[in-house]
């Protein structure tokens, strides 16, 4: 079935752009002018990828990203504009899984998201136990779901990744690089920001004291880890 | 030291510290102590650091020696004399002649003013024809001279802190200023990246219509890329005031006729009702104000289209009018107060290119020639433009 991707912009020739881009790919697009009418639509109809421009009226890029991520783990990618660092990394801190830089060519924005979509499609099991504990995280994995303390947590679908690479690779010390190239895709193995802001937002949710992690452990000038519990 | 002298010092020194001026607060400091220690002026040299000469920072003259208050030579040289040696300086008339010379027999009184501990003026009093400074004098004097340093030192504290108030405001504007050009030009350049890299794509091919429609948009962008850039340039050109006026006695009427009937040739749809006084000349640039009133007109094609447009002329006696009025479907009061500031848009105008410049150069052009330009907005109803011009004072 076709993935429908929702775009909004307040620019008519962004929404333009990116709608016939992305309908040659074979998506289906949804369009929004704001953040109000990007709500609206995407409580109206099943939506498997938001590309939010951070610049609109009523309700902004960053403000919008944040309500969705209320009621859903949809994965976001932010449009942003060159230079403007701060605003990537806080739409990273709010939920995004991913931003475009503004201005951006034809090509790089079918490859981001497909790089999106193809996170967000729950890894495939083979045939391991379904569920996985550590401590007080467990993870049920053939629904996608995470609890704390047996309390429910919600992951976005990047967050979601993130903890499996974790759990499946236990007393097993990480690279950025690996993460990056696991989680997100070669093309992103460079890019750390990203990275050290999805760690810190995953720690702020399994970790009861994210200044001192016990399931996600930095190994300074190595990577990260999940610690093997003792028995 | 008495419970009554305790109490009166208490009163002026709190009322010395609580004016807002550093004046009226030395007012206070040398007129509240005059039932103690009569003097007939008093004088702050301060000396430039750079010139090396005396600065009179204040001076104030009492009774007699209002009649001396220009004349404020007199103590100069024991300023010189208290800078030098840093200690306070006694000078006494040697001779002392009749009551009616008493004007030619200065008792002076020197005190070192310290800012910032280090030396750097004097205060010096004056009785002319005497008494003697007393013991108790010297001493007034001396606690006088320390709290107008304070308070000296103080003026200069705020004076620099206006000044770095001034120059962090003149920073952020300059910030603001370049994070919106830089918006503004990446604007058109996402557009013109974007679409140039879609029909690049070597794994689809477009159709015709939609390569030329891309093409379009391009072609555009480009324009307004280009308009951008020669906007900014007069606009900063005009902000610092380097654009060059070429004034002589220009005909408002005959001008803004010139200019619709170029509008005329460009779009012959839009409809333009004349409405005009014979006006006295202003004394203005011709070139400058005819790009004031295309502006006007370009705005009214693109924000009121459709609208018919009424251009009226009125002499206000030394003052002449100039309205533009269309019929569109106006502007929001919220949004009223920005049109002419730089960069703005109206929100949601994204529709309608423009660079958030056009109002801005009218206006400082419109500035330029000591005149105003104001706007009149009813919501569907429709947008007066204004523009008052002093009339030709030479003629």
């Amino acid at each position: 079935m076709a993935k429908r991707i929702l775009i909004v912009d307040d620019e008519p020739r962004y929404l333009r752009l990116l709608e016939a881009n992305l309908r040659t790919e074979g998506y289906e697009v949804a369009t929004a002018q704001d953040g109000v009418q990007a709500l609206d639509v995407f409580s109206a109809q099943p939506i498997d990828l938001v590309l939010l421009d951070v610049m609109m009226p009523r309700l902004d890029g960053f403000g919008t990203c944040q309500r969705i991520r209320e009621f859903s783990s949809v994965p976001i990618v932010i449009l942003t504009a060159r230079g403007e660092e701060q605003d990537r990394v806080r739409g990273l801190d709010l939920g995004a899984d991913d931003y475009l830089v503004k201005p951006f060519s034809a090509t790089e924005l079918l490859a981001r998201v497909r790089a999106v979509l193809r996170r967000a499609q729950p890894p495939a099991e083979t045939g391991q136990a379904r569920f996985f504990t550590h401590d007080d995280l467990k993870i049920d994995f053939a629904r996608a779901e995470v609890w704390r303390a047996e309390e429910a947590i919600s992951l976005s679908a990047t967050e979601y990744r993130l903890l499996l690479q974790f759990a499946h690779n236990i007393g097993k010390i990480l690279t950025s690089e690996e993460l990056l190239t696991s989680v997100w895709g070669a093309e992103y193995k460079t890019d750390k920001e990203i990275l050290w802001v999805s760690i810190a937002r995953l720690r702020q949710k399994l970790e009861g004291d994210a200044h001192n992690p016990r399931h996600i452990v930095t190994r300074s000038g190595l990577g990260y880890l999940m610690p093997p519990l003792e028995s | 030291m008495d419970h009554l002298t305790l109490t009166l010092l208490h009163t002026v020194l709190k009322e010395v510290q609580g004016k807002h001026d550093w004046r009226a607060s030395l007012d206070t400091l040398f007129t509240s102590l005059r039932g103690s220690f009569v003097f007939d002026n008093v004088v702050i040299y301060i000396e430039d650091p750079q010139s090396k000469s005396w600065e009179i920072a204040y001076a104030r003259a009492m009774g007699r020696g209002k009649i001396a208050e220009a004349d404020a030579v007199w103590g100069e040289r024991v300023a010189t004399d208290v800078l030098s040696t840093k200690k306070m300086v006694l000078k006494e008339p040697k001779h002392l002649g009749r009551e009616k010379d008493r004007m030619d027999q200065p008792y002076l009184l020197g005190m070192p003013l310290s800012i910032a501990s280090k030396v750097c003026g004097a205060l010096v009093f004056v009785r002319f024809g005497g008494p003697k400074y007393s013991d108790l004098h010297v001493k007034i004097a001396s606690l006088q001279a320390f709290w107008a340093a304070a308070l000296l030192e103080r003026r200069e504290l705020q004076e620099a802190r206006a000044e770095l108030d001034s120059v962090q405001r003149q920073m952020r504007l300059q910030d603001d200023f370049v994070s919106t050009i830089s918006h503004e030009l990446r604007t058109p350049l996402g557009f013109i990246k974007g679409y140039s890299t879609s029909l690049l794509r070597q794994d689809t091919k477009w159709d015709d219509a939609t390569q030329r429609e891309f093409l379009n948009i391009i072609d555009e962008e480009a324009d307004r890329l280009t308009r951008l850039i020669e906007d900014m340039l007069e606009s900063a050109r005009l902000q610092s005031k380097t654009l060059q006026f070429k004034f002589s006695p220009v005909r408002i009427d005959a001008l803004v006729r010139d200019v619709a009937t170029r509008v005329n040739t460009h779009h012959p749809d839009l409809k333009i009702e004349f409405n005009l006084e014979t006006l006295p000349p202003v004394l203005g640039d011709g070139v400058r104000l005819s790009q004031v009133f295309e502006n006007l007109f370009s705005n009214a094609i693109k924000y009121a289209p459709g609208s018919k447009l009424v251009i009226s002329t009125k002499s206000l006696g030394k003052r002449v009018q100039i309205s533009f009025e269309d019929k569109g479907e106006g502007i929001p009061e919220d949004f009223l107060p920005f049109l002419f500031e730089r960069f703005y848009r109206v929100p949601g105008e994204r529709t309608v290119t423009g660079t958030g410049l056009g109002l801005y150069i009218c206006k400082q052009i419109v500035m330029a020639h000591h005149g105003k330009i104001w706007v009149d907005s009813v919501l569907d109803q429709g947008t007066t433009f204004f523009i008052e011009l002093p009339a030709d004072p030479t003629l």
